[in-house]
């Protein structure tokens, strides 16, 4: 498979998983906001952290513009300034995809190309206005679309596992920085707070996973801070905790690089492999009863890791570094 | 009034006087061989006939069936508007056209051999030698090289138009990187889906086969086993116009699609780079221009290309597909001396006709051309898609004295033609909701292997939608049409 193809396929899984998922948050965080029950809380601040863009919407707004629903909204949907907006996104996604269309089906381009004709048109930004769930919904569904047909169309060979490792990466980053931002929102202002805001607050983070009904399933209704982050953290059956997605990620690298593939291939991608290797042992050390009072060292060191194995994969493939900003750590 | 009383759309439908309808004669009766097209039609009222259009527009956007405009802003999509009204070639007319095609492609082939090797054509004064010599195409240091599989013409696109006697006649050779094949086959999957009763029965033949036939002319070249060999597409990539269609064609012979940078020379071999290394190419279907192939050979002030392919050519390790050139014989000024070849390699009369031509290197020529601006169309002699060109009858006094001057400072880059009067065919007129006649060329593709050579039995129809427009290029605003070439009964 040629290199800058691999990067291109990479980046489609990236880009897809990526919209689906602020996509997802956003939908999630303005059900939050709805509730009668949580009047004073900030939801809005911690969206624009975890997309790694603070610094920047801080030089665009004042500080007070992320409490406000409605500019954060915009900003993580449709602005053309933010790397990491919907619309940028989805672009990204349809770009590099018709960039690689000939190793694609022709339905996941046409199911591509289709979000962003409809997101892009006048269609979309008149839904924003009278139906924003709908939107959010939409986006969901046609990226979850797309990510299906990947799977369900394309040849189970090297473009596909690229693709694959770009969803894999992304979510395991997008995943710990949402774990992240929660965890903040709960030790800040849920302090000493009703349990019933502490329970709404853990299922709002469940949800923003797409992880309420599993968690159901493995808790059997029981909800604690302890059980919602071990089931994000370690539970190797759910397809977007840090341990499922670092082994299956790690699970494609050596598909796509096989040990016993001695060639340049190799040792191009032989840091990659380590440090994904490390991160997997790493979060296979952690137990339920093991996990340490503060999270958030551990959720720093995984995007981190995460960040770098990315770019090693970039550098293998490209011989540049990673591209666009959803890789910046989250330091808070 | 229900949409079954409303007039078919062809009803009243009259062609230009003194131009030749492909549909219809003079009094509006449809043709013989139109048959299954005029059907169609006999039963479409205008609201069936807008949704059907609609319906096929949203599925090319929707399929990205899409160009990009060179003087648009970078990276502009647009898709090539179509319109559903087939255009028909009767099976009769099919066949002596393609013969003669085919003698023409032979007679080129001979042609460009023969300039890269003994050049008799020019010792016997078939052909002036300063044409070939003062030629921007010819690359002198190909000499004496002949290529991989011995094929220079792969894939050639003949313009053909029609006259107002129903001729049909050579208007221009493509034998560099022709395009627009993907819209032959997307055009006929969108009126497929549209249409799919009246062409259930239609008796039209298929176009679908072109990648396969593609597929097996690349692998007959390869200087290694044909059947092991590494063909590959080599595209400049997204940003260029015809970007869909490298897209499409690798896509659908199953090919990688490669840029410049993916590629590399060592000791004159071609290599790819994957994720599990360098692998082998040995034929390269290139989509790039002669100068961007290599920098090494071609213009060292670039850094397009891939260093060493041009050795590795000449080394014969990789076919290069057309094989750089070819240009000097798609010249607009060498076009004149077709029929001329044809009998001087060939031993035979021209099956085709062309357009009388004024070639402005002929001091006797360039006079008359000067002489007559006002009547003729003047042509740059190696530009394309409608650049370079003067319209005489509808240009101004203003465009008619840049282009004298611009003959009279280099009149070897110019030749004139009188302007043809192209045949029409229906066309939808979305504005008006009903079908006006549009003029009308044709683009046939011909692929040659090492064993012979194949002519697509379909071709692009090219439109020029605006009325009184004699200019189809779809970067000057033409659209395209499905070509059905009717089957042998």
């Amino acid at each position: 498979m040629i290199s800058r193809v691999a990067d291109h396929c990479f980046w489609v899984g990236r880009y897809l998983d990526r919209a689906e998922s602020t996509a997802r948050l956003l939908q999630v965080t303005r059900t939050l906001a709805f509730d009668a029950e949580l009047p004073a809380l900030e939801c809005w601040r911690p969206l624009v952290t975890v997309s790694g863009q603070y610094p920047d919407f801080l030089e665009r707004f004042d500080a007070s513009a992320a409490d406000n629903g409605e500019i954060v909204q915009t900003y993580l949907t449709w602005a053309p300034e933010n790397p990491v907006s919907v619309r940028n996104s989805i672009r990204g996604a349809r770009e590099s995809a018709r960039s690689v269309r000939e190793v694609l089906s022709g339905d996941i381009w046409q199911s591509t190309n289709q979000l962003f004709l409809w997101f892009m048109g006048e269609e979309a930004s008149r839904q924003y206005i009278q139906d924003r769930d709908e939107v959010y919904r939409r986006i969901r569904s046609s990226t979850q679309l797309c990510l299906g047909l990947v799977r369900s169309t394309m040849l189970h060979d090297s473009p596909m596992d690229f693709l694959w490792l770009g969803v894999l990466l992304e979510r395991v980053g997008q995943t710990a920085r949402i774990l992240d931002m929660h965890h903040h929102m709960l030790l800040g202002a849920a302090e000493g707070q009703h349990q019933i805001l502490q329970t709404a607050l853990w299922l709002s983070l469940l949800r923003a996973c797409s992880g309420f009904e599993a968690f159901m399933r493995r808790s059997q209704g029981r909800v604690t801070r302890k059980s919602v982050v071990s089931f994000l953290l370690l539970e190797p059956a759910f397809p977007r905790s840090l341990r499922y997605c670092a082994r299956s990620a790690l699970n494609v690298m050596r598909r796509i690089w096989p040990a016993q593939d001695q060639g340049v291939a190799q040792s191009v991608a032989a840091p990659a492999l380590a440090r994904m290797e490390a991160l997997d042992r790493w979060l296979g050390l952690y137990e339920e009863d093991t996990l340490p009072s503060s999270i958030h060292p551990l959720l720093t060191h995984v995007v981190d890791e995460v960040s770098q194995i990315c770019s090693e994969v970039m550098q293998g493939l490209t011989g540049a570094p990673a591209e666009g900003t959803a890789e910046q750590s989250q330091s808070q | 009034m229900t949409e079954q009383t409303l007039p078919a759309i062809l009803d009243g439908y009259r062609p230009i006087p003194g131009t030749y309808d492909e549909m219809v004669d003079a009094a509006g009766t449809p043709r013989r061989h139109v048959g299954a097209a005029a059907e169609l039609l006999a039963g479409l009222g205008p609201d069936e006939f807008a949704r059907s259009q609609a319906l096929a527009e949203l599925a090319l956007i929707q399929q990205g069936v899409t160009f990009s405009v060179y003087s648009d802003q970078r990276g502009a999509e647009k898709v090539m508007p179509v319109c559903l009204v087939p255009r028909v070639i009767g099976a009769e007319e099919w066949k002596r056209t393609e013969r003669g095609l085919m003698q023409r492609l032979r007679a080129l082939q001979l042609f460009l051999d023969d300039v890269y090797g003994e050049q008799r054509v020019l010792k016997e004064r078939i052909l002036p030698p300063e044409l070939i010599h003062e030629s921007r195409q010819y690359i002198p240091k190909l000499r004496g090289l002949r290529p991989a599989g011995g094929v220079r013409i792969h894939i050639a696109g003949v313009d053909l138009i029609r006259d107002p006697a129903g001729v049909l006649r050579v208007l221009e050779d493509n034998l560099r990187t022709p395009s627009g094949v993907s819209y032959v086959l997307e055009n006929r999957t969108v009126t497929k889906r549209v249409f799919q009763q009246v062409m259930a029965h239609a008796g039209v033949r298929r176009v679908d086969e072109y990648p396969t036939q593609l597929a097996e002319v690349l692998r007959s070249v390869s200087p290694t086993d044909p059947d092991s060999a590494t063909p590959v597409v080599l595209t400049p990539g997204p940003f260029n116009s015809a970007y869909f269609e490298h897209s499409f064609l690798a896509r659908s012979m199953g090919l990688e699609l490669v840029e410049a940078s993916d590629l590399f020379v060592t000791g004159d071999e071609v290599f790819v780079r994957t994720t599990k290394g360098p692998r082998r190419v040995d034929v390269i279907y290139r989509r790039t221009d002669d100068a961007f192939l290599d920098p090494e050979f071609f213009r060292a002030d670039s850094l397009l290309g891939v260093p060493g392919l041009m050795r590795a050519y000449a080394a014969g390790k990789v076919a290069l597909v057309n094989a750089p050139g070819n240009g000097v014989a798609d010249d607009k000024a060498t076009y004149a001396y077709v029929p001329e070849l044809i009998k001087f390699f060939l031993g035979e009369d021209p099956l085709l006709g062309q357009v009388p031509t004024y070639v402005c290197a002929r001091p006797k020529d360039c006079l008359y051309v000067l002489e007559h601006l006002g009547q003729l169309v003047v042509k740059a002699v190696d530009e394309a898609g409608g650049y370079g060109m003067l319209m005489g009858p509808q240009s101004t006094a203003a465009e008619r004295e840049e282009f004298r001057q611009k003959i009279i400072a280099d009149p070897r880059r110019y030749i004139a033609q009188p302007r043809i009067e192209l045949s029409t065919c229906p066309t939808w007129i979305p504005e008006r909701r009903c079908l006006e006649p549009r003029r009308v060329d044709f683009r046939p593709f011909i692929l040659t292997s090492r064993t012979g050579t194949w002519v697509l039995p379909g071709g692009l129809t090219r439109v020029a939608l605006r009325e009184g427009s004699y200019v189809v290029n779809s970067s000057q605003g033409g659209g395209s049409k499905d070509t059905w070439v009717e089957a042998e009964r």
